[in-house]
């Protein structure tokens, strides 16, 4: 009797830790008693098919952010194969979406980021490559997703950014940060999607 | 015991081809370079080149053209080179497919570095070019456009 009792502990402490939400990342305050998370600032860009797009399109989606530009030869052609896979992995899944920024919108307009996403096979349906003032993109990548990027002369391409993957919820809060260019993290992204689509509002 | 003996037979074959092979190999200069710069071609292929045409030389969907099994490269030598140091601008078929991603050139790379890289991705799969040398490397980069 012992024996199933501790069993049966063990077995609930197992599903505990699986159903162990995933982190919720910024600062947070506490006003009475609720918790108020980071989220994603308003933002308005533009997509590979001239359509605009706003905190809005992802209501009630779960999305992958990540920044790029599609002249780099550094980090963003490995990043692209590895979101190519996310893209791949949810393409049964209607309420995931993926939001890749061009940080260099003078050289990537529409026409450039509709070449490339058409290339890539992406459907602007599910993946949306956006262009819009470079300042906004820099600021909203820094200040709302905790990402690096900006202009450097001394890189060879010109940039610096990070190679990050941004795991959105549906509320606008970030839920996972990965390295876009590492197959093992965007295992594990394409595994937090899985469990992050589980969760119960 | 006729066992044995027949272990010690086979291993003597094995040591006397072993040597055969080392004699042979490092006494044909050819055969030696070619293994070298393949070598060093596929450690420069990962650093310079992979991180768009893939790890297996595969490309990327219609945006970065494969290396591996591409008619472009067979049918287009002296660009392939040039290209290496200059880049390759413009639309470009390759088994079929219209690609049209600007490749900057790496004008760091030296003569022998490109030769290594040569060497390294005619030698993939179907293509078996052989050693491609330096000096022949030497002689079509000085007449890049």
């Amino acid at each position: 009797m012992r024996a199933v009792v501790f069993f049966l502990g063990l077995s609930l402490l197992a599903a505990c830790d699986r159903a162990k939400p995933l982190p919720i990342y910024g600062e947070r305050k506490v006003s009475g008693t609720d918790t108020v998370y980071h989220t994603i600032a308003p933002f308005s860009f533009v997509n590979q098919d001239s359509a605009r797009v706003t905190r809005d399109t992802f209501r009630d989606k779960i999305y992958v952010a990540d920044f790029f530009f599609t002249s780099c030869r550094t980090i963003c052609p490995i990043m692209k194969t590895q979101m190519l896979r996310v893209y791949e992995a949810t393409e049964s899944m209607p309420d995931v979406l993926i939001l890749s920024h061009t940080i260099d919108p003078m050289h990537d307009d529409v026409a450039k980021l509709h070449d490339f996403a058409d290339r890539l096979g992406a459907s602007s349906a599910r993946w949306h490559f956006v262009t819009g003032v470079k300042d906004s993109i820099y600021h909203i990548a820094q200040t709302s997703y905790f990402a690096t990027a900006m202009e450097d002369q001394t890189e060879p391409d010109g940039f610096i950014h990070s190679g990050a993957f941004l795991l959105v919820d549906k509320k606008g809060r970030i839920r996972g940060k990965y390295d876009g260019t590492v197959e093992q993290e965007v295992n594990r992204l394409i595994g937090d999607i899985k469990r992050l689509r589980l969760e119960s509002d | 015991m006729a066992i044995s003996n027949a272990c010690d037979l086979n291993r003597i074959k094995i040591i006397f081809a072993g040597a055969v092979l080392f004699f042979v190999g490092c006494h044909n200069p050819e055969q030696l370079a070619f293994k070298q710069y393949r070598v060093q071609g596929e450690r420069l292929y990962q650093q310079h080149c992979s991180n768009c045409h893939q790890p297996k030389g595969k490309g990327l969907a219609r945006v970065y053209p494969p290396i591996a099994g591409s008619d472009y490269l067979h049918s287009n030598f002296e660009k392939v080179i040039c290209g290496m140091k200059y880049g390759i601008q413009g639309e470009i078929v390759v088994n079929g497919v219209v690609f049209n991603q600007p490749m900057p050139g790496v004008l760091a790379l030296t003569d022998m570095e490109i030769a290594q890289i040569a060497t390294y991705i005619y030698n993939l799969e179907s293509t078996d070019r052989g050693l491609i040398s330096t000096h022949e490397v030497a002689a079509l980069l000085a007449k890049c456009p």
